[in-house]
């Protein structure tokens, strides 16, 4: 039998923030940490002032209340930290529920905290807890240094090492490497793992991990049985939700990805992302009533958070427009208008919007007005999003500026070749306003280039000749600079090339710029991590200190 | 809201408060003062208690508006973990001689879940630090294929009907010391794997030992 005692930790030269709506539990937090030595401590009483403390400050330590009354919660709090780089993976961070939610809370973390905590406790429990986060930090302090760096093959073999050397690590190590694995778009090892793990154990996050895998392997029959099981036996396992949304929307089951959103919402309404997507597959499927709650939810919910975007007005706008309610769609313009006058793509949401809805009641004067307001934004080099601009382009066709039309759904296509739900848009807006033939020969001619040189570089890839591949696909990028895939095509390529060739490196600057752009354009693509991971490994491999941006859900 | 609903409120208010009031006795040093220290300790004690019985009744009363799904079921350290149980004994009782066994055969890691398992075997620390005589173990090992932690102490053992209502599986009552077992059998046999489910084992063995067996 041993009885030995964990080694203890030194708090003396630890900072904490300590997160909590109640004046008194802060200063009872304060006490507890003060008893053991943890004497640097700050406070926050909501989610705003935490961001705040974390821009400025480097805490050893979070411990965060999950409910925080109307603020934002202790959840929220976690992503918006990581999302925006503000801890590292170095930070303890601390989760304490109340026990009525505490299942809830847990089943709902995508991003889960390094320990929960139910209240009320001891300090003696809260040392313990914090004793044991640390010496875990410190058991994979060199894994996340490696992780940190890009050098993502020593952190998996910083993983395999605890694996084998650290019994009592063996499942965190086990956990951390999938998450690399899946962020390095390597699924087949992932998948042996979450295998590996699941033979000792059935735990949610192994099932949800090789879910992911699976998904990322294509083998979505596997994948969508695998989360039916989960979301059945654990109906709190929000993540679980979100990712059946994409293995069924993956398979084109979008009446059952609504469905599944659907139920992911209303066990937890607080994901602004989650909302607005079950408003674009409502959309999609016609379900106007249901997109129309959807977008209104993402809009309250983004009021307050880090996610929000102009593009959710511009999203319940054209529901209501779609449904005929035209004074309704004006209205959410007029009672947001502040926001959307503050940036420019705010801006142009908010005049294409209008123009939009000034065609559609006959107000000629006043829709050529927004219209040619909106073309001006766009010159000054205000982005937007696809749907945005074939609301443009409607609306400046039936303003008898065809011209304008022209070109925009010429962009819009050729930044889409790839997405027949955007294309039939298009068509159908020249089919609407009378005019089939034109329809064919625009989109035509704007994706004809994209789709040959896409082809011809994906050919070249095959035949192994990375040279002219990577050319193609970099022109191919330059036709297309919206189009995720196309960049992605683009980085791969040039990447593999420079690993052949170190001579050629010159090109890792303008792949850095292309995955950028994908994480502007397409944050949540699947292939975005595996790409940014493959971008760290090539520059490491050079000795290039990496300015490559990753980030790891888990 | 469902008069229901509405204590269950009032509760976890209460609760919460209670919880509060014990934070700040904490945070009253010992003042050597062999009288004032062992009101303090009691009245810290009674509050922690008190606290912990009204999460259990919280979540009993949820366990009867549906199953406990424990979602937070994880890999743990039984060493750890029976530290930790040990550490939070001493609090309650400095006097008291409390150690932390774990049996060599225990493997590093368990899967188990951590809050909810120690919330269960609070009771039983309430309960051998009421009654023993001077000293308290916790215990990890391995019986019939699951982790057993127990809790040991050196009191005069466990009253027959107590343990006879366990073993045979008997309603036990909604007070006092039968809601808490009420709670650590809800939690034990919400723990399962295998088509195996845990188990409250209550016996006596120089002393009362409270044992939960989780697969």
């Amino acid at each position: 039998m041993s009885a030995s005692k964990p080694q203890t930790v030194d708090y003396k030269n630890k900072t904490a923030l300590i997160v909590d709506d109640f004046p008194n539990m802060r200063s009872a937090f304060r006490m507890a940490l003060a008893a053991f030595g943890l004497t640097k401590v700050d406070m926050a009483a909501n989610a705003a002032e935490a961001i705040q403390r974390v821009k400025n400050t480097a805490y050893d330590i979070i411990i965060c209340d999950y409910n925080l009354g109307d603020s934002r919660d202790g959840q929220q709090i976690l992503e918006e930290m990581r999302h925006l780089g503000l801890i590292g993976l170095e930070t303890a961070f601390l989760m304490v529920t109340a026990e009525s939610v505490y299942e809830r809370v847990v089943a709902a973390a995508e991003l889960a905290p390094d320990d929960y905590l139910i209240k009320p406790f001891n300090a003696d429990v809260m040392r313990s807890r914090l004793d044991g986060i640390l010496a875990k930090k410190e058991a994979f302090a060199d894994i996340y240094l490696h992780f940190d760096h890009g050098e993502m093959e020593a952190a998996l073999a910083g993983c395999d090492a605890l694996m084998q050397n650290a019994p009592k690590y063996r499942i965190d190590a086990m956990r951390f490497k999938g998450e690399i694995l899946i962020a390095m778009g390597r699924p087949d090892e992932a998948r042996e793992l979450y295998d590996e793990v699941i033979r000792m154990r059935a735990v949610p996050w192994a099932r949800l991990g090789l879910a992911k895998a699976q998904h990322m392997r294509k083998k979505e029959a596997e994948a969508e049985t695998i989360l039916v099981e989960l979301v059945e036996q654990y109906p709190g396992l929000v993540p679980a939700y979100d990712l059946l949304a994409d293995v069924q929307i993956a398979q084109e089951k979008y009446q059952e990805a609504q469905a599944t959103l659907q139920r992911g919402v209303e066990t937890s309404a607080k994901s602004i992302l989650r909302q607005r997507r079950l408003g674009e597959v409502s959309y999609r499927n016609g379900d106007l009533d249901a997109a129309k709650t959807a977008f209104d939810a993402a809009i309250q919910k983004g009021k307050y958070s880090v996610f929000h975007n102009p593009n959710d007005f511009a999203n319940l706008a054209r529901v209501h427009i779609d449904q005929g309610q035209t004074g309704e769609a004006l209205k959410v313009l007029q009672d947001h208008r502040k926001l959307l006058q503050e940036s420019d793509e705010g801006k142009l949401v908010a005049s294409v919007m209008a123009g939009l809805i000034h065609t559609r009641s006959g107000n000629k004067a006043e829709a050529e007005r927004h219209m040619k307001e909106a073309l001006r934004l766009r010159e000054s080099g205000t982005v937007s999003k696809p749907e945005l601009l074939l609301d443009l382009a409607e609306g400046c066709l039936k303003a008898g500026l065809a011209e304008d039309a022209s070109a925009l759904i010429g962009e819009v296509a050729r930044n889409a070749h790839d997405n027949q739900q955007l294309l039939d848009k298009a068509k159908a807006i020249y089919h609407e306003a009378g005019r089939p033939d034109e329809a064919h020969s625009v989109i035509t001619q704007a994706t004809e280039q994209v789709v040959n040189l896409s082809k011809e570089g994906a050919l070249l890839s095959q035949r192994g000749d990375m040279v002219n591949a990577t050319k193609a696909l970099f022109r191919a990028a330059r036709e297309a600079p919206r189009n995720p895939r196309v960049l992605m095509n683009a980085a791969w390529a040039a990447m593999r090339l420079v690993e052949q060739d170190p001579g050629e490196s010159q090109y890792l600057a303008q792949v850095r710029m292309l995955l950028d752009d994908v994480a502007l354009l397409a944050p949540d693509h699947p292939r975005l991590g595996g790409l940014q991971t493959m971008l760290r490994s090539v520059e490491s491999a050079l000795g290039i200190k990496s300015t490559a941006s990753q980030r790891l859900k888990g | 809201m469902e008069y229901d609903d509405l204590y269950a409120a009032l509760l976890h208010e209460m609760k919460n408060n209670l919880a509060l009031l014990t934070m700040s006795l904490d945070n009253i040093p010992a003042c050597g003062d062999e009288h004032h220290d062992r009101q303090l300790a009691a009245a810290r004690m009674l509050g922690q208690k008190t606290a912990d019985r009204l999460t259990q009744t919280l979540l009993i009363y949820k366990s009867t508006k549906g199953d406990i799904v424990l979602s937070a079921v994880d890999a743990h350290s039984p060493e750890d973990f029976v530290h930790e149980l040990a550490q939070q004994t001493r609090s309650f009782n400095r006097k008291l001689e409390v150690t932390a066994q774990v049996e060599a055969d225990v493997p590093a890691i368990w899967f188990f879940d951590r809050n909810m398992l120690e919330m269960a075997l609070l009771n039983a620390i309430h309960n051998s630090v009421n009654y023993a005589r001077q000293r308290v173990e916790i215990r990890a090992g391995l019986r019939d294929g699951m982790l057993a932690i127990s809790i040991r102490d050196d009191s005069g053992g466990y009253p027959a009907h107590i343990m006879a209502a366990v073993t045979e599986g008997k309603p036990l009552q909604s007070q006092g010391t039968g809601l808490g077992l009420r709670f650590a059998r809800l939690i034990a046999e919400a723990h399962r794997n295998d088509g195996r489910a845990g188990e409250l084992r209550l016996y006596n063995e120089d002393g009362a030992v409270f044992e939960i067996r989780v697969p």
